[in-house]
């Protein structure tokens, strides 16, 4: 039996349509459902301290990039980052919430846009903690002998889904003429953009890598009801039975359940759930707060309650504030490129010095999932 | 509290086990929120009558609850008379709450006598006997792990539920005082619970006496839910 090999992260890539777009501006491009405008837009922007974000259309609602090309355009950066090309590249595992199409599956579009000869292929569709479902794969293909050359890719294109052609004509907007909370939320909190980062068995010559020691995935999804969805109403997502597509598109679309929603009350014991994970890898010893020299979370620690960071505290499991590294502020909250994005950010910032340890995690409200990943510099 | 007393021998110990009770309290609440009562809560299927069934229900075991304190209390060594003290005053705020569920449930549209003579389920039998149990020991340190569990409830839960039950049935305030009246989780009741912790830590049989009787307590606790049929 071949023993197993050591992977390395040896480039990173990011692709962010058009130009930062300001909170001011947001309702030019994803529209002003009914014509008004939202009442839900401040408290949300409070909440997830974003100021600029990127969007793939235009305010006249023309599509300027698909998942696909974004995709396909930050898998070449990545290449380009590692000193390879596209001919170098044996697997590609992708990552999105929502695909261009419904079939076939994300990462065939990528294959198609990137051109080129034969390829392995792993697509994975969930939310955020897609990107590390891809990356996981992308390790284990390395560490494992299978590919000597993989890229892990994760794209947004969640404006699209935002328009007001997703809402107006639905149950989900009140006999106001009002968007409910549980649709808007959302169109403030999630934008555009595609993060990608290329896997190797061996650290590139003469430039930094980073060894990916392990990467962790944890679903709660058996005591959970989906908390971040689209595909059926609030009140009957609990059963499968209904789904959108037993009711065919056109009621579907009626009822609201097409639309990405989220459930609140929910959410704040799904974030109890996630940190519930992460003590237990604290108290087993994975994870070793004092040990760990920068954190990159796809989750700002200022939206986090101050009983939860006085939980952590009191746990010694806190990772100080100072340590923490995020580009959510500019680059806005892309989903599963998130982290990538992130990452590459962290790198170009210069601060990681050989034999510095990186834990990024990416939780994942869908239906309760977290994944925790640990880098060591090289 | 500085540095240097973060990381003394006793604030490291209390830091493991809060850190191992918040591990089976996240655990608890994902079985909590599987159980038939709080699924039909949480997916819009909750009626009056699933209403009517937990307060009867919750009834007989809270009323129990500051007796299992009173008892413990009484159990507790006269070296550790802080402590003591600490869980009498519990026993005194609490020991009045099974009537707040007597008046929910006439507020509610219920009638007095069929809550007071409610019986207890298997779920909140196994809990209150292990608690009497517990208490009954020569100083029950592991019931710091129970109440860690009781509170739990009392801060996180009973508001959120309450506010589903509001949601779902319409009532108004005075039908819903035991859920809607319990404390908020703040950051002052998580540092109050690592002090009883500090009167009794570090100690190695301690610690992991407090961290079953959590388990075990959550355990039953999710056994008197699922048990609750309207």
């Amino acid at each position: 039996m071949t023993e197993l090999r050591d992977s390395f992260i040896t480039g990173t890539g990011v692709f962010l349509p058009g130009a930062p777009v300001p909170n001011d501006r947001m309702e030019q491009f994803i529209g002003c459902i009914g014509g008004r405008t939202s009442s839900v837009g401040h408290r949300a922007l409070r909440w997830n301290g974003i100021d600029t974000r990127h969007y793939a259309l235009t305010p006249q609602g023309d599509i300027l990039h698909t998942g696909a090309s974004m995709s396909a355009a930050a898998v070449l950066a990545a290449l380009d980052d590692a000193g390879l090309g596209r001919e170098s590249l044996q697997f590609l595992a992708t990552a999105t919430t929502q695909g261009d199409y419904l079939v076939p599956g994300h990462a065939s579009a990528v294959h198609g846009e990137l051109g080129g000869g034969a390829l392995e292929l792993a697509s994975f569709q969930s939310v955020c903690a897609a990107s590390f479902m891809a990356a996981k794969s992308a390790h284990l293909a390395v560490r494992a002998g299978e590919t000597d050359c993989a890229a892990v890719v994760a794209s947004e294109f969640s404006s699209r889904w935002f328009r007001p052609s997703f809402y107006e004509g639905t149950a989900l907007i009140d006999a106001k003429g009002r968007l409910a909370m549980e649709a808007d939320f959302l169109r403030w909190t999630l934008s555009d953009g595609a993060g990608a980062v290329v896997v190797e068995p061996k650290p590139r010559p003469g430039q930094r890598s980073l060894r990916i020691e392990w990467i962790d995935l944890t679903s709660l999804a058996g005591r959970f009801d989906p908390c971040m969805w689209a595909g059926a109403t609030a009140a009957l997502r609990g059963d499968m039975i209904n789904a959108w597509s037993h009711q065919g598109p056109r009621a579907a679309h009626e009822a609201g359940a097409i639309a990405l929603l989220q459930d609140f009350a929910l959410l704040k014991i799904v974030i109890r759930a996630w940190i519930g994970v992460y003590l237990e890898k604290v108290d087993t010893g994975r994870i070793v707060p004092e040990e760990v020299d920068w954190l990159l979370c796809h989750y700002s620690a200022r939206s986090l309650r101050e009983e939860i960071v006085s939980l952590l505290v009191n746990t010694r499991a806190m990772i100080p504030e100072t340590k923490w590294f995020t580009t959510l502020r500019t680059t806005g909250n892309v989903g599963s490129a998130s982290i990538w994005l992130m990452l590459d950010a962290f790198l170009k910032s210069d601060s990681a010095k050989i034999g510095d340890r990186i834990l990024c995690i990416v939780p994942e409200s869908g239906r309760a999932m977290v994944g925790f990943m640990m880098l060591e510099v090289a | 509290m500085s540095l240097a007393e973060r990381s003394s021998p006793q604030e490291i110990a209390a830091a493991d086990v809060l850190r191992k009770l918040a591990i089976v309290w996240t655990e608890f609440e994902g079985r909590l929120e599987a159980t038939p009562l709080i699924r039909k809560l949480t997916r819009g299927r909750f009626e009056l009558a699933d209403y009517h069934a937990f307060l009867v229900n919750m009834r007989q075991q809270v009323k129990d609850g500051s007796l299992w304190m009173s008892r413990a209390a009484s159990s507790i060594g006269e070296e550790y008379l802080e402590l003591r003290s600490s869980l009498m005053n519990h026993a005194v705020t609490e020991h009045r709450d099974f009537r707040m569920l007597e008046t929910d449930y006439v507020a509610s549209g219920g009638r007095l006598e069929t809550i007071l003579n409610g019986k207890k389920n298997v779920g909140s039998e196994a809990l209150s006997s292990w608690m009497f149990h517990q208490a009954s020991q020569p100083n029950p340190f592991g019931l710091l792990g129970a109440m860690f569990i009781i509170e739990g409830l009392g801060s996180i839960k009973a508001i959120e539920w309450g506010k589903l039950v509001q949601t779902r049935l319409g009532l108004p305030k005075e039908a819903l005082k035991f859920l809607l009246y319990h404390g908020e989780n703040d950051a002052e009741h998580m540092e109050e619970f690592a002090e009883m912790l500090r009167m009794v830590l570090p100690d190695e049989a301690v610690a992991e006496r407090i961290v079953m009787c959590a388990r075990v307590t959550a355990r039953l606790y999710v056994m008197q839910i699922e048990e609750i049929a309207a």
